[in-house]
């Protein structure tokens, strides 16, 4: 899509502010409150990452890089790591084309459609507190999931999964779906608003089917939403943190730990805050080459010049 | 359609005005919203009698923030203001785990409370080195006898006093009375050797021998290996892992093996590994319900068990008491305890009337309401221990009088840090992850690498 | 010709309305399972309000026996809800508002205008979404102090605003972006400036992003935590998650009433939700893109 410099209209309304005025003006606000609250805070916290400092004493003992080589030499760490791969992975092979399925069900006028876009949105208004504990309950000996499968006469399926090293992570990422797909369904509902029906209504009246209709309609122009889609769903899978700490706090013996579990139990339990700033820059910079490398290969198109080639 | 939006809207706006009209906040202390600013100056050298005329305010901390033992500090707090008119105490009442997040930042931004809730042991140490408490030593020199000596060695620091304990405890074993007499269990247990028959027994008749938190309680199953070490190690190894570092003794291995052989038996409740202490499902309900004959606990047990019980009062069946078993060929005495207690924390800018408000608190009416509160609290002022009139609580109070020796929550004697490198270790235990020798190694190497 | 094809186009519609039928069944009989798995948690959260812990732990699968009303109307009658209830509301309004108008303004000049570093600046923006934001407390605490906005809702929400910004640039960039160019020019060939343009024409058709992100942001300040906890000091200013704090204690907690009151707690958001839903249903109407 080309952009016009609106040459030809200034000549005929001059703007009350000149394309200067609006490209500075315009971020202005953004930019000061963003700096102010989130660029000092990462700063310092970057800055104490230097440090060994257990936040009650002044911060004076400089350690240089050596939280950030105990953190990557930590096997505890190394295995957490893996376990947000594990989450990205599943993230997108299953709640991604899940959301995107609710959504374009959901986007189809009918009776009480309302009620379900309800439903499906709540899991995510609870907050993570209150998931922990109802999934604890639910999922703990005699609870609900064990009376349910038993009452099919599937009792031996049960299994505590919240307390097996091995099931514990699947079983949170049960949890997690139901708790974040509403999300995904939320913004490609609204991505889907801004496909007009008259497409659609174009490609019926041309023979195609609803699938095709959706498969070479729909999807390409929803490509972008989806693209944010993912790309929140990456990042947010690196950063998980307060739905597992509510529920097994990374555990049990760190089956279910992810970076930000191990940050905050080793930075912030353990007044550890200069390790725990190391590992948030780690952390921080993951995301960060993930997103540069996404935005460069996946989102280019929707850009128009990634970063790493400069601007249009 | 539009008519549901109306309604939403309605809904919003009229919670809104309600809450907007039902009046201003519940502000817990008898004074207005005092600055939090540190005491006039006159406050630190100034003699008791010259600093009663000034106003003076107070913050203090707790985290006693359910009933009864909300309102009784708020009746201290009354009555003190009331006989010196000139002290407002404002207090903060969080819950525990808010407490400690809430705390830390205070600290940070400058603010100490005067008197705040503490543990006394290392976490009270790190406080003392980052300079943030005052020494009370020679404050409370006139009565610091009329406390329990080990209670109150427990807020000392390289000599010096820091805090003053209101409440001393110890973890035993609870054991579900009927459940053990259907095993046949005549008596509990009083060695490991009888423990380990009584868990047999209790599994032959189906029982769930031992109910234990995991996940996110793993201090409970801490509790296990910390009582064998104390057993196996005594007082002065024991002091000096927590003291020097030095977790080196065989005797810690064989905590270990002990608490393997046990959790070999699998005599744990169905998915205990994720199971938390408190609330629904946890493993205090577990026992609670029936379900379980014992369980290793502080003395607070009784009263998390019986907010899950059906009409919230006692449990419905015979509860009992026994203290740890003993371990034959343990340099430790079977009468030494493993526990801990609650106290307050004197804050740096602290004015002379905080101190004297925790000597009225420790006094032994006060120390005696508390008591009788029979909530689980254990005062240790001296004379104090007959206000408990709990039959269980009492067991306790007696094996703690006993005890010459009672061993601090490991991860309030070392570090929180440390803590959480115990509990972790000793989980792996628990969970089939890890060995015997790696717990106590796993440890010393963070203790000693500054951990 | 002519008639075969329109016989082709009417045997494929009474395919395609057969298979609609059919596709409509099915598709019914989905949503109707997939609803009841998605709403068991929360009916469970709602009815185990209505238990206590006894009946939480003895029969989590059957119905309250007895119905233990008083979690509810105890916390409904209390003070104390309907204070941080307001607080909670006060402070996500706050950050909504703040949050909209900082971001459409940012998100509108990144999509829409170039200029050399604009791709930098905006990777700038979406840098903060990256930062763990739990490590920044401190260091964010001590700023709000220095500021001067402690214990005020202030020093919540423009902080939460602040750390909400790159997830609604992001989302606001691609929708700003697709609104065609040729809209622009007809609105500034008839007067209106760029600003004009901006809140006139843009905005009102970007109804429906902004009202899913107005419910993000209010979710995400809805349900936080550990800035309120650090931030707020009077209990008179606690917002809703604070306050479920009291209902544990260091050594127990009562299941059943934190179940009671966060079921009520999501009341308002779900309210909110159903009211700005409208939007979503609304959506973008043809004519104005008819080039």
């Amino acid at each position: 899509m080309t952009l016009r410099t609106g040459r030809a209209s200034a000549s005929l309304a001059r703007p009350r502010f000149g394309r200067l005025g609006v490209v500075v003006l315009f971020p202005l606000p953004a930019l000061l409150l963003y700096a102010v609250f989130v660029g000092i805070p990462i700063i310092q916290a970057a800055h104490y990452s230097f440090f060994k400092w257990n936040g009650l004493t002044p911060l004076s003992n400089f350690v240089g890089l050596a939280n950030y080589q105990r953190a990557l030499s930590d096997a505890t760490f190394q295995l957490a790591a893996t376990h947000n791969a594990i989450i990205i992975f599943l993230s997108l092979a299953i709640q991604i084309p899940f959301s995107l399925g609710i959504a374009l069900m959901l986007n189809r006028r009918f009776a009480g459609r309302w009620l379900f876009r309800l439903v499906f949105f709540a899991p995510y208004v609870i907050s993570e507190v209150i998931a922990g504990v109802v999934w604890r309950l639910i999922l703990q000996p005699d609870g609900l999931a064990d009376g349910a499968l038993t009452a099919m006469g599937l009792g031996s399926l049960y299994q505590p999964w919240l307390a097996d090293p091995n099931t514990v992570l699947w079983a949170l990422f049960v949890i997690i779906s139901w708790k974040y797909f509403g999300f995904h369904m939320v913004i490609m509902l609204a991505g889907l608003q801004g496909i007009p029906r008259e497409l659609e209504e174009a490609a019926a009246i041309d023979g195609a089917t609803r699938r095709q209709a959706i498969r070479y309609v729909t999807l390409p122009l929803l490509g972008p939403t989806i693209r944010v889609s993912v790309f929140l769903s990456i990042i947010g899978a690196l950063q998980l943190f307060d739905l597992i700490w509510v529920t097994t706090k990374g555990g049990p013996v760190n089956a279910s730990n992810t970076m930000a579990t191990y940050l905050v139990d080793w930075g912030l339990r353990r007044f550890q805050l200069g390790y725990g700033s190391a590992i948030a820059v780690i952390l921080f910079l993951v995301a960060l080459v993930v997103a540069l490398a996404y935005q460069r290969f996946v989102m280019r198109r929707d850009i128009d010049g990634a970063m790493t080639t400069g601007p249009v | 359609m539009r008519s549901r939006a109306r309604f939403a809207v309605l809904l919003t706006t009229a919670s809104i005005a309600f809450a907007a009209c039902s009046g201003g906040g519940a502000s817990p202390s008898p004074s207005s919203a005092s600055s939090v600013a540190p005491p006039p100056s006159t406050a630190a050298s100034a003699p008791a009698s010259q600093a009663s005329t000034e106003p003076v305010t107070i913050n203090w901390w707790h985290i006693a923030n359910n009933d009864p033992g909300k309102s009784l500090f708020q009746k201290f707090a009354d009555e003190y203001h009331a006989a010196h008119p000139n002290v407002t105490i404002k207090i903060t009442v969080l819950e525990n785990d808010t407490f400690k997040p809430k705390l830390q930042t205070e600290i940070q931004g400058g603010n100490v409370p005067d008197l705040f809730q503490s543990w006394g042991g290392g976490g009270m140490a790190e406080q003392v080195d980052a300079g943030v408490l005052k020494d009370i030593t020679a404050d409370v020199a006139s009565w610091k006898d009329t406390i329990n000596q080990g209670a109150l060695g427990m807020y000392q620091y390289k000599g010096k006093q820091y805090g003053i304990p209101y409440d001393l405890g110890m973890v035993g074993v609870w054991y579900n009375k009927d459940l053990f007499q259907q095993a046949g269990i005549s008596a509990p247990p009083a060695t490991w050797e009888d423990l380990l028959a009584a868990v047999d027994k209790l599994k032959a008749k189906g029982i769930t021998p031992i109910s234990v938190g995991g996940s996110p309680a793993t201090w409970t199953e801490m509790f296990w290996w910390a009582y064998l070490a104390t057993r196996e190690c005594g007082q002065e190894t024991m002091l000096k892992a927590t003291n020097d570092k030095d977790w080196t003794d065989p005797c810690f291995v064989e905590a270990g093996n002990k608490v393997k052989e046990l959790v070999d038996k699998k005599p744990f409740q169905e998915g205990f590994l994720a199971a938390n202490w408190d609330g629904a499902g946890g493993s205090a309900a577990t026992m609670a319900l029936q379900k379980s004959g014992m369980l290793l606990q502080g003395q607070w047990a009784p009263g998390t068990m019986q907010a899950n019980t059906a009409d919230k009062k006692a449990v419905p069946w015979n509860l009992g008491w026994f203290p740890f078993p003993s371990v034959s060929g343990g340099k430790g005495k079977a009468t030494d305890g493993f526990g801990g207690g609650n106290g307050f924390a004197v804050g740096k800018d602290a004015p002379p009337e905080a101190v004297d408000f925790l000597k009225y608190i420790s006094e032994k009416p006060q120390a005696d309401r508390l008591g009788s509160l029979n909530t689980g609290f254990l005062p240790v002022t001296v004379g104090s221990e007959s206000s408990v009139t709990d039959p269980q609580l009492t067991s306790v109070l007696d094996a703690r009088s006993k005890a010459d020796y009672v061993q601090l929550y490991l991860d309030q004697a070392t570090s929180t840090d440390l803590g959480n490198v115990i509990n972790d270790a000793v989980a792996t235990l628990f969970a089939g992850t890890g060995t015997p020798e790696q717990v106590p190694q796993t440890i010393d190497a963070s203790a000693k690498s500054g951990g | 010709m002519a008639t075969e094809s329109v016989s082709l186009a009417q045997s494929r519609s009474e395919a395609g309305r057969l298979s609609r039928v059919a596709g409509s069944s099915v598709r019914w009989a989905l949503l109707l399972v997939l609803t009841g798995v998605i709403v068991i948690p929360i009916f469970y959260a709602v009815i185990g309000g209505f238990k206590d812990n006894y009946q939480l732990s003895a029969s989590p699968m059957a119905l309250p026996n007895p119905w233990v009303v008083s979690n509810y109307t105890d916390v409904l009658g209390s003070d104390t809800f309907w204070i941080q209830l307001k607080n909670s509301v006060l402070i996500a309004a706050i950050t909504t508002v703040v949050v909209l108008v900082f971001a459409s303004l940012a998100a509108f000049v990144f999509a829409r205008r170039s200029f050399p570093g604009r791709e930098v600046v905006f990777t700038l923006f979406t840098l903060g979404l990256l930062f763990p934001s739990a490590v920044a407390i401190l260091p964010l605490f001590v700023l709000v102090r220095t500021l001067g906005l402690l214990d005020n809702p202030l020093g919540i929400a423009l902080p939460q605003a602040a750390f909400a910004l790159p997830l609604t640039i992001i989302i606001l960039r691609p929708f700003f972006r697709s609104i065609p160019v040729e809209l622009e020019d007809a609105a500034l060939i008839d007067g209106c400036g760029t600003f004009g343009f901006f809140w006139r024409i843009l905005l009102p058709l970007s109804r429906p992003v902004l009202a899913t992100l107005a419910v993000l942001t209010i979710v995400a300040s809805w349900n936080q935590f550990l800035l309120p906890l650090v931030i707020l000091s009077d209990q008179a200013n606690w917002t809703l998650p604070l306050g479920v704090s009291n209902f544990s204690t260091q050594y127990s907690s009562d299941t059943a009433r934190i179940l009671a009151y966060t079921s009520l707690s999501l009341v308002p958001a779900l309210v909110f939700y159903l009211f700005v839903e409208r939007q979503l249903v609304g959506g973008l109407t043809s004519g104005a893109v008819k080039g």
